[in-house]
């Protein structure tokens, strides 16, 4: 296995040149695969797995069957290599991720509704406040209902 | 309440009673009450556990030989003679249910709910139409009662809409709660029921005549209280109809009353429609301030704000009407209000500070000032705490010229006689000849006027008025448009002085507009006069007596918030004012420096320096005297707006700032203070009658100044800074005074 890798890898830098191999390798995240372990154990499960699906953040769903501990045998690549988290995955590929459909997330995607069906937005916890959603009624949220009872006088109306 | 507990009485078993007998018998030791005789001597008592009268309505007998003694249930009870068989049966404790007997209105006997059975009668009698006869012995739940309550509702429930869950009056509905008690769980009509186009009211009053059960209270409402011939009903049977006859609004003062008789969901609020339901409402008992008269009302309020105003029975002050004004006065205590102490800038434009600073730039121009150069006026509906503490902190500044609008450059506060409504309100209906000067109590005071009007009708009373042309809501002679009908009179040169004079209780009501002419002291003089020779003044009656306009006015005058000197305006450079929009401020100097205190954006503000925000009448506790000399109390409903304070205490810290500490921290303390200026206002509740008449009276030089009296108040529905600033009244005046 391991002389594939190699082998591919130098293909690689034969076909597009060191430099662009060179590029690539960080862009995919080889280099964070050093700090990063859970990352270093996802790219070597990747090796021979199955691509399902590319959804529109850029998150890689794999899934390898056979050979596999039933119930890892789906897993997501991040596209955000540093700071990703489980928010990131859209809505309709949690339900092929975790076992609940079978449906890929581009087929689940069809069922969308088209009116108000609205973008799926990580959680931005702890990213600042106008990340965050507010709801409705709350203090922070810009389009909070005014709930006071009275009208104060506008000192600009006078004269 | 009452009605639910006669109704538990008529659904528990007949034998309750003697298997509770039973009980008591076994446990009971003493042998004499063990035999049988005891127990069938004290049969008749347990059935009657002690009553009280409905409402805690006492008895009053004018003549002890008149009581007659009637049973109701077997219950003995002793009432006076002309009572009617309803009233006996309240005095015993019983509530018969009712919806057009009102104890206020004449008896029309029309709704048939009040059935009763008497005991050698054929039928079952309306009991609101029957007057009791000595010896009578009346059953109220006795299953032929029951039966005629329950065939009454059937037939009112026949053409009343089954539309509760979206009626205003859900909750608070005479006939929802009688049929809950009285009616029958089923009704047995198929049909289609009627339905009646509604009436227009006008902007106060909202009908849905389809919910009418034709009781006709309101329409002797009108005619009997109100004194508008506006309300009639139309048609017979079922196609019976209350309306105005030809398409014309209600234009009475006291229309608003009429909501609170309707026993249904036909007359409703119109502003309150749809805003909230009675159980969400906490009610807060307090007092009216837009008119002199100290209506008692409460205010129910939801959360922050107020949602409706209905009176509260005081049989001395306003009986159980209030009037329009005071009624739908409180969407302006939500509008153009003061939150924020602002600061006019350089530019001419007002910034918000905080109240540390604009405190401090107050404290620091007056003390800039010379002490005779500072004027404070409090305004119309200024509270006597604030008043006091107004005038002792300008005291302390140095300057003695502080006052209440609305009393004239130079009011008389010595004598407290000259001053308050002598006779009070209830006493007017004593009264047999009026004469009203430079008053018109139709729009100055409503209630006064509602008492006249009751005095009218009852007694016959005759009406004199010198001022200018005005409606009256009752019969009235003009006499004349100014003070020299008052002299032809005094000189006994007029036909109405003989009236005057062979009255036996005659009543002499001087409006409080007259404070304002230069010749009051003459006018008043005139007005003595004329009490002289008729005799208004007597050891047992007091007709002499002055109709104030402003809340504030009497209280004002108690503490002695006179001015020094009369022109003080004319030299001023730091003015307080204490909410106070009526002054008329061209003399004062251009520099002269403005501060605002209160609780609109009305028209003091607009000369203003510095504003100072506070709280309304809703939202303070505070005294105030009304025009009969009645102290009385207001409560905070609701809490106040933004960083709005109390009047006195933003006075209190003001003189903190100033270095001129006033030494009360608490009501408490302040009021120990009005104690010792003005003890009646502590007196609260209580009507405290002047001590000293008008004979101590220094001799008069002043000249009779022939001009017109000219009316005070000039559109009724905008008199002050919360009417002006309600959008409810710019609609009555809009539709209601069109001439």
């Amino acid at each position: 296995m391991a002389s594939t890798v190699v082998k591919s890898a130098l293909k690689a830098i034969r076909e597009r040149g060191l430099g662009t191999f060179l590029r690539e390798l960080k862009e995919e995240g080889y280099l964070r695969c050093l700090p990063d372990g859970n990352l270093l154990q996802t790219k070597l499960h990747n090796i021979g797995a199955k691509l399902v699906g590319v959804d529109k953040f850029g998150n890689k769903y794999y899934e390898k069957l056979g050979n596999t501990q039933y119930g890892r045998h789906r897993w997501v690549e991040y596209a955000e290599k540093s700071r990703y988290n489980a928010s990131q995955v859209p809505a309709e590929w949690h339900g092929w991720l975790h076992f609940i459909t079978d449906h890929t997330g581009d087929e689940l995607l069809m069922l969308k509704p088209k009116r108000y069906g609205i973008e799926h937005k990580e959680n931005l916890s702890g990213e600042g406040d106008e990340y965050i959603y507010h709801s409705k009624g709350h203090t922070l949220n810009p389009g909070q209902r005014d709930w006071s009872r009275y009208q104060p006088w506008q000192p600009t109306k006078a004269e | 309440m009452g009605l639910g507990l006669i109704a538990s009485r008529a659904i528990r078993p007949v034998n309750f009673f003697s298997s509770s007998r039973f009980l008591l018998r076994t446990i009971v030791s003493k042998p004499e009450l063990q035999s049988s005789a005891a127990a069938a001597d004290a049969s008749p008592e347990p059935d009657l556990p002690p009553r009280t009268p409905v409402g805690g309505a006492r008895v009053h007998f004018t003549n002890p030989e008149d009581a007659i003694e009637v049973f109701v249930d077997g219950y003995p009870v002793k009432i006076p003679k002309g009572m009617t068989v309803l009233q006996a049966c309240e005095v015993a404790g019983v509530d018969i249910p009712r919806f057009c007997y009102h104890s206020r209105l004449s008896i029309a006997g029309n709704c048939r709910m009040c059935l009763v059975e008497v005991e050698k009668s054929p039928k079952p009698v309306a009991s609101c139409a029957m007057p009791a006869l000595p010896g009578m012995k009346i059953k109220t739940d006795t299953p032929v009662a029951k039966k005629a309550r329950e065939g009454v509702m059937e037939f009112l429930l026949m053409n009343h809409p089954l539309d509760c869950p979206i009626c205003d009056q859900g909750g608070e509905c005479d006939l929802q709660d009688q049929s809950m008690a009285f009616g029958s769980d089923r009704g047995r009509f198929t049909e289609m029921k009627r339905s009646v186009v509604d009436k227009n009211l006008g902007p106060l009053v909202k009908t849905v005549m389809t919910r009418c059960i034709q009781c006709t209270r309101c329409v002797r409402f009108a005619s009997e209280v109100a004194g508008v011939q506006d309300l009639g009903i139309l048609g017979r049977g079922s196609g019976e109809e209350i309306g105005t006859y030809v398409e014309k609004l209600m234009t009475s003062e006291l229309s608003g009353n009429v909501i609170d008789i309707c026993p249904v969901g036909a007359l409703t609020s119109k502003p309150f429609a749809f805003k909230a339901r009675n159980w969400e409402l906490k009610g807060t008992e307090t007092i009216d301030v837009t008119d002199a008269v100290g209506s008692n009302i409460r205010i129910d309020s939801r959360g922050p704000e107020v949602m409706r105003i209905l009176p509260r029975l005081n049989e001395d002050i306003n009986e159980e009407w209030i009037s329009d004004k005071t009624r739908f006065c409180y969407d302006g205590l939500k509008r153009q209000r003061l939150n924020d102490p602002m600061i006019r800038g350089a530019d001419g434009r007002f910034k918000v500070v905080s109240w540390r600073d604009a405190l401090a730039i107050v404290a620091e121009v007056a003390h800039q000032v010379k002490p005779e150069e500072i004027i404070g006026i409090a305004g119309k509906l200024s509270d006597a705490e604030s008043m006091m503490a107004l005038k002792d902190f300008l005291n302390r500044m140095g300057s003695n010229n502080v006052w209440c609008e609305g009393t004239g450059t130079q009011p008389n506060a010595d004598l407290r006689s000259g001053y308050i409504m002598n006779t009070s309100i209830s006493g007017l209906e004593k009264a047999d000849v009026f004469l009203l000067v430079g008053t018109q109590p139709r729009v100055e005071a409503v209630m006064v006027n509602a008492r006249i009007h009751k005095t009218v009708r009852a007694n016959n009373a005759k009406v004199g008025y010198i001022g200018p042309e005005t409606d009256f809501n009752y019969d009235c002679q003009h006499l004349g448009t100014g003070p020299n009908t008052l002299k032809e009179i005094a000189e006994g040169r007029h036909p109405f002085f003989s009236a005057i004079s062979n009255a036996k209780n005659p009543v002499i009501i001087v409006g409080a507009g007259v404070f304002e002419r230069e010749d009051k002291d003459a006018i008043f003089s005139v007005v003595e006069t004329i009490a002289k020779k008729g005799n208004v003044v007597r050891p047992d009656w007091n007709g002499l007596n002055v109709l104030l306009l402003n809340a504030a006015q009497a209280a004002a005058l108690d503490l002695g918030l006179v001015p020094e000197s009369s022109n003080s305006i004319d030299s001023a450079k730091f003015v307080y004012l204490m909410g106070a929009d009526e002054v008329n401020l061209d003399k004062l100097p251009d520099d002269a420096f403005i501060v605002y205190q209160g609780h609109h954006g009305d028209r003091g503000v607009y000369r203003a320096n510095v504003i100072l925000p506070a709280s309304a009448f809703s939202e303070k506790e505070g005294t105030y005297e009304n025009t009969e000399g009645c102290a009385q109390q207001t409560l905070p409903a609701v809490p106040t707006v933004g960083d709005a304070r109390d009047d006195w205490k933003t006075i209190r810290a003001l003189s903190e700032v100033a270095g001129m500490r006033l030494p009360y921290d608490t009501l408490g303390g302040i009021r120990s203070r009005m104690r010792m200026v003005a003890p009646n206002l502590l007196q609260v509740d209580e009507r405290e009658p002047a001590t000293f008449g008008h004979s101590l009276k220094p001799e008069v030089t002043q000249k009779l100044n022939p001009a017109r009296f000219k009316s005070a108040v000039e559109n009724f529905y905008m008199t002050d800074a919360i009417t002006r600033a309600s959008k409810i009244m710019a609609q009555c005046s809009a539709s209601l005074l069109k001439k």
